[in-house]
């Protein structure tokens, strides 16, 4: 574990803190106030300069962190190790199956974590996917989705990126449980979440020239995180979007 | 040879005769075109690899009969394409769908016909004017893509007009991106943008 001696540590922080703030002021600068989706996303302005200050720290540490990482290490162990985060967070989908009174996948889900854990190595090898075991993608938030709290509107949290009121309330449940940062609080150690941050990024790498090159990346990350949120709630079949409503005011 | 083969496969495939209508319900006509896009990727893998554009020209003649491509470009133009004449209106959606068949072929390459496309069952609301076909793509290191294809009813039967994959449409998140730069700049700006490939329409 690193340690930093108090003074250095404090420069540290205040040279942190400059950086943020200047990052903030420029989010604050310029930015368009037209609404593009009053109904799911009434804070957008707010939202759009939360975007710009995130946009700014990625480019300064994240994404710099990431590229490395990602030039360091070979597909392979890339993703073994991303295998490993997500077997460790299975235990947070069989409770949440549970929850949504899918017990007959909870079992499912319990085979694909015992198979992964230990045929295929502490979960570094998906050997559950290979076998056709289904993956089930569930969280506090689609659970409280399917318990009635259907629609959440858009929200751009500080670092964290892209979500809904909704999912922050279910995120915050989920660090309660996931091990990693479990493992964190009680053994003050960051090291393991902070590896599992840096290779969540690194698996996002593919997308960075799509939003950087689209007209409005904003709107392309909301429309995409909130249509995959709706897809996952409803498990693969969500309602028909209601195309019609498109031409309405054609 | 190169040059031979594009036709060559034109008339292997055949093309249904225009004004038709295509009794086939969605799932047969979507199943039948990518097996048989795959099909000729598999015997002809070397020379796709080589020149793109070769597999390009199949996939676009295989699936641009199945898509309502004016359609799909009024959804993506909304609001902004009030206004627009219809010679307007179908170069946009010329230049739209062209770019979008060359992405999906570019995406095809790496697969081939052993790679099974499932068919899904329909469910969920689909009427005698809209439906949902649900296709899974199975990835060799396990697990799968899903990629949905919106239809509906048309004149000359069953028509594609969206395209969902992983959860995400490109009707709805196209929309944002193209609809404000049209009602900024103009719709013939944005054709010739999207001709010359100045227009990013990645997910």
């Amino acid at each position: 574990m690193i340690r930093f001696e108090p003074v250095k540590m404090r420069s540290l922080l205040s040279s942190a803190c400059a950086v943020l703030f200047a990052l903030l002021l420029t989010a604050c600068a310029s930015q368009p106030a037209t609404m593009t989706d009053p109904e799911q996303d009434p804070w957008e302005s707010y939202n759009r300069k939360m975007h710009a200050f995130n946009m700014g720290l990625d480019q300064a540490i994240f994404r710099p962190v990431a590229k490395s990482y990602d030039f360091i290490m070979p597909d392979a162990p890339q993703r073994g190790v991303r295998n490993f985060f997500r077997n460790l967070a299975y235990p947070v989908t069989f409770l949440n199956l549970l929850l949504q009174g899918r017990f007959e996948d909870s079992l499912t889900a319990t085979g694909r974590f015992l198979v992964n854990s230990t045929v295929g190595l502490l979960g570094f090898f998906d050997v559950a996917s290979k076998e056709d075991i289904p993956y089930y993608d569930e969280d506090f938030g689609q659970t409280m989705a399917v318990w009635g709290w259907k629609d959440s509107r858009y929200l751009v949290m500080p670092f964290f990126g892209p979500f809904t009121p909704r999912d922050v309330l279910g995120r915050g449940f989920y660090g309660f449980f996931y091990p990693p940062s479990y493992y964190a609080r009680e053994h003050n150690n960051y090291v393991p979440i902070v590896v599992d941050l840096i290779t969540l990024r690194a698996s996002l790498l593919t997308f960075d020239d799509d939003i950087e090159s689209a007209h409005d990346p904003y709107a392309l990350i909301r429309d995409a995180y909130l249509q995959r949120r709706e897809f996952l709630i409803y498990d693969g079949d969500p309602p028909v979007p209601d195309y019609d409503a498109m031409l309405e005011d054609y | 040879m190169k040059r031979l083969l594009p036709c060559a496969l034109f008339f292997l495939l055949g093309s249904s005769p225009a004004g038709a209508v295509d009794e086939r319900d969605p799932a047969t006509v979507i199943t039948q075109a990518i097996t048989r896009i795959l099909e000729v990727l598999d015997s002809h893998r070397a020379e796709f690899t080589q020149n793109p554009e070769l597999l390009r020209n199949v996939v676009r003649e295989n699936m641009l009969p199945l898509i309502d491509v004016v359609y799909s470009a009024r959804l993506v133009l909304g609001r902004a394409g009030r206004g627009v004449s219809t010679e307007q209106l179908l170069a946009f959606s010329d230049a739209l769908s062209n770019v979008l068949i060359n992405r999906y072929s570019d995406n095809l390459i790496e697969f081939s016909s052993d790679r099974q496309i499932q068919v899904m069952p329909l469910k969920g609301k689909n009427t005698d004017k809209l439906t949902r076909v649900r296709t899974r793509i199975k990835l060799t290191r396990g697990g799968f893509i899903p990629v949905d294809y919106a239809f509906h009813r048309t004149d000359e039967g069953w028509k594609a007009f969206d395209v969902t994959v992983e959860g995400i449409s490109y009707v709805i998140t196209f929309r944002n991106q193209i609809s404000p730069r049209v009602r900024a700049e103009g719709i013939d700006k944005v054709t010739a943008d999207i001709i010359a490939g100045n227009v990013s329409l990645d997910e």
